[in-house]
């Protein structure tokens, strides 16, 4: 069975937000501006980004509500009606409730009745998790129809006062811990949704999955970006471990690092999966016209596109498209929010038969999942 | 000092091990030879990160002691890299001469640089007779014996596999060790001139590597040579790097 995305929808909560206005939504850790905060935004060149906190850090939207917005933007967009919806996922690197699954509060949300759902659990990569069951289980004949949604609510533990409370941290005990605030100036909120189908929609562009292959690297290397451990090298406890919640998070278990030292490998671990993809013919570096890649900061783009030229299977920068610079590094919803305005945008012309490539890396612990789309149109 | 942090604002960022190609264009099988190559390098690096004794620069968890183990199994292999490194030189034959030629100056470059690995021994704390007394490891065992066996036939070209990993494992401990080894252990910087100087020089290394590629690659059988001997020699490197646990014990 054949499978298509038929329609896509993006939720980015609030206004855009600007660099310099960044500090205001998020907070200064004990009202003092940090002082990584300008070098970690110029070098990922994001402009503007979205965020479903407030100014006093209130929550304006929950993940459900933001993954359920995407949801319904995508099926009123679609030529489909809802009872023919067999299948829900939800990707997200943490819900609104550790458990149940996301997929039974959008489920909820949503009001579908009877569906199969999944809740993948993972960081960026979960989205492509999700959309590959979803895609597995159309090519079976099980379902006609499916939505497959991401969304992340990263600014919640990001605000000042996860970094006020974590007082036995590294956070605390150290003048710079660039490990614990490099994701502060990084990631931020918003949904994307697609919807899969047996037959492409009979209007406009659809696009043909024709293939999703990932490669994860856990086995080898260390633990990248995480929650749930207070980020010293000779304590193995994880944020359960602890007597009570509150002792976790003084110890700065709950907040959320990147081991920055290690994030190269991702770069090379990513040119590696393209690489094994080239050489089995799965793909065909000349024959891409658009390439879709969730990097997290324009720091890596050029680090990708030296090491595939290097490797001789380059695709020429003008094939590259992203809104990460607009809309901001968004995680797990990242790929569907880029697919969304890909397909919108006047930037890019789409013509039937046009093969897309799209590219998300996990620096988690090194998971690298890829693409192929074939536009159709109708 | 550094914070885990790094240069993350472009013009500072850490080299990549592979970017001195520039513009150049190879021949398609050597074309294919490198992407090759890099796939079996980059196998090779990530594995590096599952032997004990280099996981442990990875989690910050390495001491002198590990340092000064490292040290006392490289300078075997560096002793024995400049031999088969010559040897190989020697047995090209006259049709090989431009090879012949970078061979031998790249072995000119290096085949002292075990001195330097004595020096930052002795300045990390250790005491000189412990490194000079040193055995081959396991691993160096089998490595040194592949190498010289390899590089003993006619026109070994087979080998640029092996000088590919090895050159780039020069870059790795310049880009990746040398300083985050200082960071963790307190020790200066010349605990770790080996790993710094011979990173600096495989720059140009490189560059000649890919000019020695594109001349030897004609067909598919020199290209599946080439990678079969990185393959061993990443294998056996690593095996080495992993044997360096057993000393400790």
């Amino acid at each position: 069975m054949t499978v298509y995305i038929t329609s896509t929808g993006a939720f980015l909560p609030g206004p855009p937000i600007s660099v310099g206005e960044v500090e205001g939504i998020l907070g200064a850790v004990h009202g003092k501006p940090s002082s990584l905060r300008v070098q970690i935004q110029k070098a990922n060149k994001i402009e503007t980004r979205h965020y479903a906190i407030d100014g006093n850090q209130k929550t304006t939207h929950s993940n459900t509500e933001m993954a359920s917005n995407a949801a319904e933007q995508c099926l009123d967009r679609a030529f489909l009606t809802r009872d023919k919806i067999g299948m829900l996922a939800v990707a997200s690197t943490q819900g609104d409730l550790p458990a149940p699954g996301m997929a039974s509060m959008v489920q909820a949300e949503l009001g579908l009745p009877a569906i199969e759902i999944l809740t993948t659990h993972g960081i960026c990569s979960s989205s492509m998790m999700a959309l590959k069951a979803s895609w597995n289980s159309l090519r079976l004949g099980d379902h006609e129809a499916a939505v497959v949604v991401s969304s992340e609510l990263s600014s919640r533990l990001l605000k000042k006062q996860r970094y006020e409370a974590a007082t036995e941290s590294t956070f605390a005990s150290k003048r710079i811990d660039f490990n614990t605030e490099f994701l502060r100036w990084m990631l931020s909120d918003g949904a994307g949704a697609l919807l899969l189908q047996d037959k492409p929609a009979p209007k406009g562009i659809s696009f043909r999955i024709d293939w999703i292959h990932g490669f994860s690297h856990a086995h080898a290397l260390p633990t990248c970006m995480s929650v749930g451990s207070a980020g010293l090298p000779d304590d193995e406890r994880t944020w359960q471990d602890y007597d009570t919640y509150g002792e976790a998070e003084k110890a700065g278990a709950l907040l959320l690092r990147q081991e920055v030292r290690l994030l190269d490998n991702i770069v090379r671990m990513g040119v590696d999966g393209y690489l094994r993809l080239v050489e089995d013919g799965i793909s065909v570096p000349s024959e891409i016209d658009h390439f879709l890649c969730h990097y997290s900061s324009h720091h890596f783009r050029d680090k990708i596109l030296d090491l595939l030229d290097a490797a001789g299977v380059g695709i020429p920068e003008e094939r590259w498209w992203t809104n990460l610079y607009t809309r901001g590094n968004t995680g797990a919803a990242s790929l569907f929010i880029m697919i969304d305005e890909f397909l919108r945008t006047e930037d890019v012309t789409i013509s039937d038969g046009d093969t897309i490539l799209c590219f998300v890396p996990e620096s988690g612990r090194f998971n690298t999942t890829y693409m192929q789309l074939t536009a159709v149109s109708s | 000092m550094n914070d885990g942090e790094i240069a993350i604002d472009g013009s500072l960022g850490s080299k990549e091990p592979f970017d001195s190609k520039n513009e150049r264009v190879l021949n398609p099988h050597a074309q294919r030879c490198l992407q090759q190559l890099l796939r079996v390098w980059l196998g090779f690096e990530r594995d590096l990160s599952t032997v004990p004794l280099l996981r442990r620069i990875d989690l910050g968890t390495y001491t002198i002691d590990d340092h000064l183990c490292l040290l006392r199994n490289l300078r075997q292999q560096v002793i024995e890299g400049s031999r088969w490194i010559t040897r190989t030189a020697s047995s090209f034959d006259r049709n090989h001469a431009e090879i012949r030629s970078t061979i031998i100056s790249h072995a000119v470059d290096e085949h002292r640089d075990y001195e330097l690995l004595e020096k930052d021994y002795v300045a990390s704390g250790g005491d000189l007779n412990d490194i000079l007394g040193m055995e081959r490891n396991v691993g160096s065992e089998a490595l040194h014996g592949f190498l010289m066996h390899r590089s003993s036939r006619s026109n070994p070209v087979d080998l640029l596999g092996a000088m590919w990993i090895i050159e780039g494992l020069g870059e790795k401990m310049a880009r990746s060790w040398a300083e985050r080894i200082q960071e963790l252990t307190g020790l200066g910087e010349d605990s770790t001139r080996f790993m710094t100087y011979h990173g600096h020089n495989d720059g140009d290394h490189m560059e000649r590597f890919y000019d020695m590629l594109d001349e030897v690659c004609v067909d598919e059988l020199t290209v599946r040579s080439i990678i079969k001997t990185s393959r061993v020699v990443a294998r056996l490197y690593r095996l080495q790097l992993e044997e360096v646990e057993h000393e400790l014990e």
